[in-house]
């Protein structure tokens, strides 16, 4: 079964002066569920424009997009909020956790959106996953820059979606600390989780089993590195 | 997302940035302070209006009818009246109206010296017809009242006021004494219980009543009244029962028209509610103030949340990522600004009161705590809130969750 299935998908957008700029142009692939596909570019190529739209935060200028199945490009604003709230854990690469909220909390926010019950025992133990039970108290301003990364994969984690979405998670960090931040993606991914990295770091390419290279708002190459294991 | 979520959460947010939300709060504590002072400041004012009234009319269920057009300011002395107001009037008013309860008959004189051996006052001497007492509902603290008895046999007897007591006797036992008003002997029968203060803080026991035919015949010599004093069945028949007086008396004057009253019917329930609806130009002009101070109040809020909007664009990017809809967030705003805005009006309802406690302290009035200003001060509070956190609230529910989240 596919998780994404992304076809001719393009995106313009229009200049201060009127003058269209196209991101997107064409772009179509298919990620199955429980891949873990690293989509690569340098900036301005168009990562983010498709990141923006796999993540339900942008809709396609022209194309179609499907997210275990359904047209998201004809959904209202309320109702991909609620499938972001469902479906997707995005993890950035400035960590974006509420700096006046302890780590618990940051890890217990999605609760909030997703129509579930609070469940602190589940916050607990996903902040316990990614080795920081002991820091659940810690106010994210009081964690070291990969602590709070680890922090948002647990947050990200939260509303159990079945598609996380990484945006340069280890960008900000010292290479011991991004090292392990992908050991933790790498594990969830084992656990069947269909991971999505966008990256411009060739090395972060060697984690996932398919790299997809964005140029120029075209798709130039698609590497199958290893066979993966489908959930 | 649920209300007690909502809340805690916006408390947390709240409670995180103190002195933020102090200052946000400040205009709205001061708007709502004064405000709440004033409304119990006023209203203990109008309640001490009302009680000195009460006091001094022993009851509001009556209608006061007293001779000459156009209602008299003051109180009127016999001499000074029209002599339009006969004793017949009052036994005609009983006769000749329905729900009329009791007529009392009334001379009144302010200017009359009243002497014991060798002290004298000068109290409000009335003379009244023997049910004047039961209209008013007025006790004696020892002695008698006057009796049907005491105004069929013109007897000088006196029932005194505390004041007169105490300025004539000095704690000798006035019962029995005989005092002289105007040079004409009268025997003190009673002494009348204390009543207080009237409006304006005077003294309502520098009195005393004398039986009304007694005065009439062998003190005044006048055959005319000051006021008569009809008592209600039903106070909320004042108006039907006033115009049947009217009649009754134009019919006994033999006024035609288009010939005008030659007496004055009115209510003191309708005058007290004139009295005490007018507030003074000063209590007008602060209050303008405080709701100028709620509004500022209020463009405080609005203008820090708009700032803490700006501030907090990249939590709105990330709650709009995890799930957030535009309405979550625009609930979220709006639930932390109505929340500092009731905070700021909880203090300035506790610091009002206290403000209106010192007033009314000053003013040595029993402080007037109504859960209806309590309830309109929160009520508005509210309403400030809801309606300066509007617009933040609005601009935050539009940040472009893409636009806040690139770094």
């Amino acid at each position: 079964m596919s998780m994404i299935e992304a076809i001719q998908l393009s995106r313009v957008y229009l200049r201060g002066d009127g003058t269209p700029v196209t991101a997107l142009r064409d772009v179509s692939f298919v990620i199955g569920a429980g891949e873990f596909v690293v989509i690569r570019g340098t900036s301005g190529s168009g990562k983010s424009s498709l990141l923006n739209i796999l993540g339900c935060l942008d809709t396609p200028t022209s194309g179609t997009y499907r997210l275990s199945g359904d047209v998201v490009g004809s959904l209202s604003d309320d109702e991909r909020s609620h499938l972001r709230a469902r479906r997707i854990g995005f993890v950035f690469q400035s960590f974006n956790l509420l700096p006046r909220a302890t780590a618990l909390e940051n890890v217990e926010l999605p609760a909030l959106y997703s129509g579930a019950a609070p469940d602190r025992g589940r916050a607990r133990e996903l902040l316990g996953r990614v080795g920081l039970g002991e820091r659940a108290a810690h106010y994210a301003t009081e964690l070291s820059g990969g602590e709070q990364q680890r922090v948002a994969i647990a947050r990200s984690l939260m509303n159990d979606p079945p598609l996380l979405l990484a945006d340069e998670p280890t960008g900000n960090l010292d290479s011991a600390s991004g090292e392990s931040v992908m050991q933790l993606l790498s594990s969830l991914h084992r656990e069947g989780r269909t991971i999505v990295l966008v990256t411009h770091d060739e090395h972060i390419a060697s984690f996932a089993g398919r790299e997809l290279v964005i140029r120029d708002g075209v798709i130039a190459s698609d590497t199958v590195r290893r066979a993966q294991v489908p959930a | 997302m649920n209300a007690s979520r909502l809340l805690a959460s916006a408390w947390r947010s709240l409670t995180r940035s103190k002195l933020r939300s102090f200052l946000m709060m400040l205009g709205v504590i001061v708007g709502i302070a004064s405000l709440t002072a004033l409304a119990s400041v006023g209203e203990a004012t109008r309640q001490e209006t009302m009680r000195q009234f009460k006091r001094m009319l022993g009851t509001f269920d009556t209608l006061t009818i007293r001779p000459g057009a156009g209602s008299t300011r003051g109180m009127p002395s016999l001499g000074a009246v029209e002599p339009s107001l006969k004793f017949d009037d009052g036994p005609a008013i009983v006769a000749g109206v329905r729900g009329v309860k009791r007529v009392a008959l009334v001379q009144q004189a302010f200017d009359l010296d009243v002497s014991y051996r060798d002290e004298t006052a000068v109290p409000l001497v009335l003379g009244v017809s023997p049910n004047w007492a039961d209209v008013r509902g007025e006790a004696v603290a020892s002695g008698e009242h006057l009796s049907d008895d005491d105004d069929r046999t013109l007897a000088r007897v006196a029932v005194i006021g505390s004041d007169v007591a105490q300025t004539l006797f000095h704690g000798e036992e006035p019962l029995g004494k005989v005092i002289r008003i105007a040079d004409v002997p009268f025997q003190v029968k009673g002494v009348m219980a204390p009543r207080g203060a009237g409006p304006g803080g005077v003294s309502l026991d520098n009195m005393l009543v004398i039986p009304v035919s007694t005065s009439a015949k062998r003190l005044f010599n006048r055959d005319y009244l000051t006021t008569l004093v009809v008592q209600l069945e039903d106070a909320n028949e004042s108006d039907r029962v006033a115009d049947d007086v009217r009649a009754v008396l134009r019919e006994r004057h033999r006024i035609i028209p288009p010939a005008e009253d030659d007496f004055t019917v009115s209510s003191p329930r309708a005058t007290l509610a004139q009295i005490t609806s007018v507030g003074t130009m000063l209590s007008k002009v602060v209050t303008g103030v405080a709701v100028i101070a709620t509004l500022i109040g209020g463009a405080v809020i609005m203008s820090l949340m708009l700032i803490g909007v700006s501030e907090r664009r990249r939590e709105i990017g990330l709650r709009r990522a995890i799930g957030a809809t535009r309405r979550d967030v625009l609930r979220q705003f709006l639930v932390e600004a109505a929340l500092i805005a009731v905070v700021g009006g909880a203090i300035g309802i506790v610091v009002g009161a206290g403000g209106a406690t010192i007033g009314a302290l000053l003013q040595k009035l029993p402080p007037a705590y109504e859960w209806q200003i309590i309830g309109a001060a929160f009520a508005i509070s509210l309403a400030v809130g809801i309606l300066f956190g509007l617009y933040p609230a609005w601009k935050a529910a539009n940040v472009d969750p893409i636009e806040a989240l690139r770094s």
